[in-house]
């Protein structure tokens, strides 16, 4: 299985199983994802054999769905809990997707997770890296999963 | 009668799953402790009685393989069986945690079903 059909599989399943959200990838691999706006981005780094960041970005809009369902609760603010719903899922996809990078997930360590947030940014690597940004789609709206790898 | 619970992770939001799945799972808890790292876990082990552990491993201050470090050196808490739950669930992590006194591990992300078939056991 390649990097990108195990990105799927992963957001796939936490998706379904922790969220209660049902989710499916939407397209090919993008070559980069742009500008962001009003977006909120999770983001986890690997470190050790495989360097890079695995990041989840998702539309504001989407990010309150997301953790409504997430929490069983309404949520109608861009606040702590969302962030942490979004930190959350960056570190469940970044410890999945250290597992196929490196063998019983040794030789690679994980960061934290954080967030960002703003009205318009760009998530761009200052390095020359390995692209992986897949697309997905839900009835809430459209969000990306974007690993960067250094080469 | 239900059993005194202590959830570990630095996530608010995953807390509240695994304390969502646990009854979802239809365990009996008499209290849900939480804890957002092993230092404040420690602390609730101090004062409070518990049952069972539930314990991420990657969290800031004090991580899980350091907490079960530190509890397995307290008499009065070192017997308290711990899980860890956690994305990190490679054999060599796990096997670090299971020498330091984890009984087992529930990879994220999982299910109620997941949570009761594993923790049943240890509950009745």
């Amino acid at each position: 299985m390649n990097i990108s059909e195990k990105i799927i599989e992963t957001t796939i399943e936490i998706f379904t199983t922790m969220v209660m959200m049902e989710v499916s990838a939407d397209g090919p691999l993008l070559a980069r994802s742009g500008i962001l706006c009003d977006t909120i981005t999770g983001m986890i780094g690997l470190a050790g054999t495989h360097k890079g960041v695995l990041a989840i970005h998702i539309p504001h809009h989407v990010a309150l769905a997301i953790t409504s369902s997430f929490l069983g609760m309404d949520v109608d603010e861009l606040n702590d809990d969302v962030r942490d719903a979004v930190g959350e899922l960056a570190n469940m996809l970044g410890g999945n997707i250290k597992t196929i990078l490196s063998e019983n997930g040794r030789d690679i360590e994980l960061s934290l997770p954080s967030t960002v947030a703003g009205h318009e940014y760009d998530f761009s690597a200052t390095t020359d890296v390995d692209l992986f940004i897949l697309p997905f789609k839900t009835v809430a709206g459209n969000f990306m999963v974007e690993l960067q790898l250094e080469k | 009668m239900g059993h005194n619970v202590l959830l570990v992770d630095d996530s608010s939001t995953m807390r509240k799953i695994v304390g969502r799945s646990l009854r979802q799972a239809g365990l009996e808890f008499d209290n849900i402790y939480e804890a957002a790292d092993g230092l404040l876990a420690l602390e609730v082990l101090e004062k409070e009685s518990v049952d069972l552990v539930l314990s991420d491993i990657n969290m800031p201050n004090m991580d899980g393989i350091t907490f079960l470090r530190e509890k397995a050196n307290r008499a009065h808490m070192k017997d308290i069986p711990v899980f860890m739950i956690s994305t990190e669930t490679g054999d060599d992590i796990i096997n670090e945690a299971k020498a330091l006194g984890a009984v087992g591990a529930i990879k994220k992300p999982f299910t109620a079903d997941m949570v009761s078939e594993i923790l049943g056991p240890f509950l009745k």
